[in-house]
């Protein structure tokens, strides 16, 4: 009796503690944009160093600018030797650039997706990416329902059988719950919701990727993470960085669509989550989608009592003086748009009950940098703590970017013959313990899509629920901008801000 | 000894005189340690290569590293230790990351007492990774192996492969026992493999893997336990069975198809430890090249579903900084090794 053929590659047992990506033909539309340059190529290009890439792989960089395949290799090599993270070996990138193909078309031209469509048939016939098709969708929101429609016309959007076909969409997903669930019905009428990736680069990030392993894989940890033990959460995300020539885009969104909606509310769901039943992406997205949904709704005055907004005037950052952002290039003079918010939210579920989280973003602060504190409660006041001035709660930071790693606050007796109670700090730092330069987080959401692991992809549900969130707080902020309050660029935010906080004697960490 | 690896001190002091050197350094220094890395050696001289080895490595991985050169079979009974710190800049702010190391000269009674001295000194809650650089000796001291969690020798260097591969399995056998066994020699083949697997990720190739008929491994001098481990991982993971030991092995697969390997030594000396494996179908070829000072593998498909696919990736750096590193990095439990072993020692019959 003949054994049973392969299905899986034996030899990659005890290789890659992953799912191996699979062949493929990668069309990049918006191939000459910013992305694709700074960021998808150079991952790509590390991923195929690495030997990580399927061992079959076409790439095909899809836009409107007439160039041929070696002009648009040559352009993307110089931008990776730019921005890759690891240097540019020659023999590698030939090796790699055989791999990509410049398609010439206009988004709504269908000639142009038929000929893409004998390309990608040339490709699989020839390199063996054996049907899989993925499509990354690096431009604007408003190509969208062009490109997907073609594709669907195409019949490119289709996988045959024994193979797939997976869609890659970038933020923003909608700017605001009817555009979004309009987005996701139009994605979803070409794709089925599985195929779909949502990409939220905070995300690929590892220390993002570590608050789970923080949690779960430490007992100590877990048994205080409640509303018995946590005082309140601070969720920061700030940049000195001003618009800085996406004045026409932010204007739009402001604050609170370019950074809450996605990233910010991403970390909460990861911070605040009930433990997955497995580690599976959609046991993981769904323990998210629950924290979304018992997010206390901020509708009406509710939303000028808990949120503030704000923008940044002139002031000085590193000791130069920077423009308000009013005077930036693009953006009108009355504009309304914050650069700075700050909100009080609530989760209202059994195990954060009463627990405020506070979440704040802004940009043209002093310094940049994301983190999530967790602020433990006091130890009762007796003992040590029944002195007028009280002691420093024990504090959890996990340091998102930059000089990712965890530390926390804790008290210790300063050595003498006297009693005196000091807060010291243990710091555990990536970049020192582990000395290895970790990957950009497209390399690993690149290879995840290739794999099929939507693990780090947002759902529909949960874009959807946080476009819920988020409307009540804009729809109220329609109604009036008297609560729009300034504050100088390189200061920490405004008054306004500051009392929001202390209204639950809380300061505004110092980052 | 003109060597001197750090600042001398009594072996009972060793814990305040680092307690000393990093008050000395002020505030501007960062202690990090992710593991104990202790190294056994009875070279001579091996205190200074070693030292070499953990510069190399320490600024990428965490360690207290100990380093021990002994000679148990000296008369009488003598300790010698020193201590130093390896320091590196990181991150933008450029702050000094810093190391410890503890550096032991043994002899006699002392290096036969190796815990007592040297495992009294470890960095506590961290594992201790025990890098055995000498060769195993009977009777195997069950007491030594408890305390390490994970055991690093190279086979490349053994000169009785087969006496010392039945005594690693000895090592793994004690039951209570919980070492990893982490042959550097497997850890050597860990790119090329990633580099074969790679080739037949391709749904084409895949069904090749069931038909191959010939396997040739080219390697170099003193590389021959590698060639054999290369083999005894694909005939573990391809289901073969051994059908004839000796300089020209066969093998018998799943569907009683043939199997001839031939290993071939590269005459030059300069070549990859491996510098070419080919698998051949009746109806395709596979190949894995390590050119000469290349930093690349070339991997080649061909076959009539194939056409032909060549692709480059990127190969470390054959040293022993590299290597540790990669076995350092993967932490693994090397469960395919002690299969591959089992298909080395099959072939030796």
């Amino acid at each position: 009796m003949n054994p049973l053929p392969f299905t899986v590659n034996p030899l990659r047992e005890g290789i890659a503690n992953r799912l191996a990506p699979e062949p493929c033909t990668l069309v990049i539309f918006g191939a000459t944009g910013d992305l694709t340059h700074r960021k998808l190529i150079p991952a790509l290009y590390n991923l195929a160093a690495e030997g990580a890439l399927p061992p079959a792989i076409t790439i095909i960089g899809f836009a409107r600018r007439e160039k041929t395949t070696e002009e648009f290799c040559a352009e993307l090599e110089a931008s990776t030797r730019r921005y890759s993270r690891t240097p540019v070996s020659d023999d590698l990138w030939k090796s790699f650039a055989a791999s990509i193909v410049y398609h010439r078309s206009a988004f709504d031209d269908a000639e142009g997706y038929k000929q893409l469509a004998r390309e990608i048939e040339e490709s699989d016939q020839k390199s063996g990416t054996g049907g899989n098709r993925l499509y990354y969708l690096a431009v604007a929101p408003d190509q969208f329902p062009v490109i997907l429609s073609q594709l669907r016309e195409s019949g490119l959007s289709g996988a045959t059988s024994g193979s797939w076909s997976r869609v890659i969409v970038e933020k923003p997903f909608g700017t605001d719950l009817a555009s979004a669930k309009e987005l996701n019905s139009l994605v979803n009428e070409v794709f089925p919701e599985s195929d779909t990736y949502r990409i939220d680069h905070y995300l690929g990030k590892e220390t993002a990727q570590n608050i789970m392993v923080l949690r779960f894989a430490n007992s100590i940890f877990e048994s205080l993470w409640n509303s018995n033990h946590i005082s309140h959460v601070q969720i920061t995300a700030v940049e000195p960085l001003g618009v800085e020539g996406r004045a026409g885009y932010y204007d739009k969104s402001g604050a609170m669509r370019d950074m809450v909606q996605n990233h910010l509310l991403q970390l909460l769901t990861l911070t605040t989550m009930e433990p997955p039943t497995s580690l599976s992406a959609d046991a993981i997205r769904d323990e998210k989608v629950k924290v979304l949904r018992s997010l206390r709704p901020l509708k009406g005055e509710d939303v000028f009592r808990y949120v503030v907004r704000a923008q940044y005037k002139e002031g000085l950052i590193n000791g130069q003086t920077v423009p308000g952002y009013r005077d930036a290039e693009g953006v009108p003079k009355d504009s309304t748009t914050e650069t700075y918010v700050a909100l009080q939210v609530y989760i209202d579920n059994w195990r954060w009950a009463g627990v405020p989280f506070f979440i704040r973003t802004a940009k043209r602060m002093p310094k940049g940098g994301s983190e999530i504190a967790i602020t433990f409660k006091s130890v009762p006041r007796v003992l040590f703590n029944k002195n007028e001035e009280p002691l420093d709660e024990n504090v959890l930071v996990i340091r998102i970017q930059p000089d990712e790693g965890v530390s926390l606050r804790m008290s210790a007796k300063r050595p003498g013959s006297s009693l005196r109670i000091e807060p010291v700090k243990m710091d555990f730092h990536y970049g020192t313990s582990f000395g290895k330069a970790t990957p950009e987080a497209y390399e690993r959401l690149l290879l995840d899509a290739m794999s099929g692991d939507a693990t780090l992809f947002a759902r529909r549900d949960e874009v959807e629920e946080a476009w819920a969130f988020v409307d009540g707080i804009e729809d109220a902020w329609k109604t009036r901008s008297d609560d729009l309050a300034f504050h100088a660029a390189g200061s920490w935010g405004p008054a306004e801000a500051t009392e929001l906080a202390a209204r639950h004697g809380v300061t505004w960490r110092r980052m | 000894m003109s060597f001197t690896p750090g600042i001398s001190v009594p072996i009972g002091s060793i814990e305040k005189a680092l307690g000393q050197l990093w008050d000395e350094s002020g505030e501007s220094k960062t202690r990090a340690s992710l593991i104990n890395l202790a190294i056994y050696s009875e070279e001579q001289d091996s205190l200074e290569s070693n030292n070499a080895v953990i510069q190399g490595i320490a600024g990428e991985h965490a360690m207290r590293a100990l380093l021990i050169q002994a000679d148990p079979t000296a008369q009488g009974s003598s300790a010698e230790a020193w201590i130093s710190m390896n320091c590196y800049l990181r991150g933008a702010k450029g702050g000094e990351v810093c190391s410890e190391q503890i550096s032991f000269e043994l002899r006699g009674e002392a290096a036969r007492s190796l815990q007592s001295v040297v495992f009294s000194h470890l960095d506590s809650d961290l594992p201790l990774i025990l890098w055995w650089q000498a060769d195993f000796r009977p009777p195997i001291d069950g007491k030594l192996w408890r305390w390490v969690d994970r055991l690093l020798f190279d086979s490349q260097i053994w000169q009785n492969p087969k006496e010392q591969f039945e005594l690693v399995s000895k090592i793994a056998a004690i039951s209570e026992t919980r070492t990893i066994l982490c042959d550097l020699n497997w850890t050597r083949t860990f790119p090329l493999r990633q580099a074969i697997a790679g080739i037949f990720d391709s749904s084409c190739a895949l069904p090749e893997l069931q038909n191959i008929k010939t396997l040739e491994v080219s390697y170099a001098t003193s590389f021959r336990i590698t060639a054999l481990l290369l083999v005894g991982w694909l005939a573990d993971r391809l289901g073969w069975k051994l059908t004839q030991g000796g300089e020209y092995p066969e093998f018998q697969d799943t569907r009683g198809g043939k199997i001839s390997v031939a290993l071939h030594q590269s005459a030059k000396g300069e070549e990859a430890s491996i510098s070419r494996v080919l698998l051949t179908s009746s109806r395709a070829s596979f190949e894995a090249l390590h050119e000469i000072g290349s930093d690349l593998y070339i991997t080649k498909a061909q076959g009539d579903c194939l056409a032909t696919a060549t692709r480059k990736v990127r190969a470390p750096r054959e040293d022993i900084n590299e290597l540790l590193l990669l076995e350092l990095s993967r932490n693994s439990q090397h469960s395919l090794y002690n299969r591959a072993v089992k298909v080395v020692q099959s072939l030796w019959g």
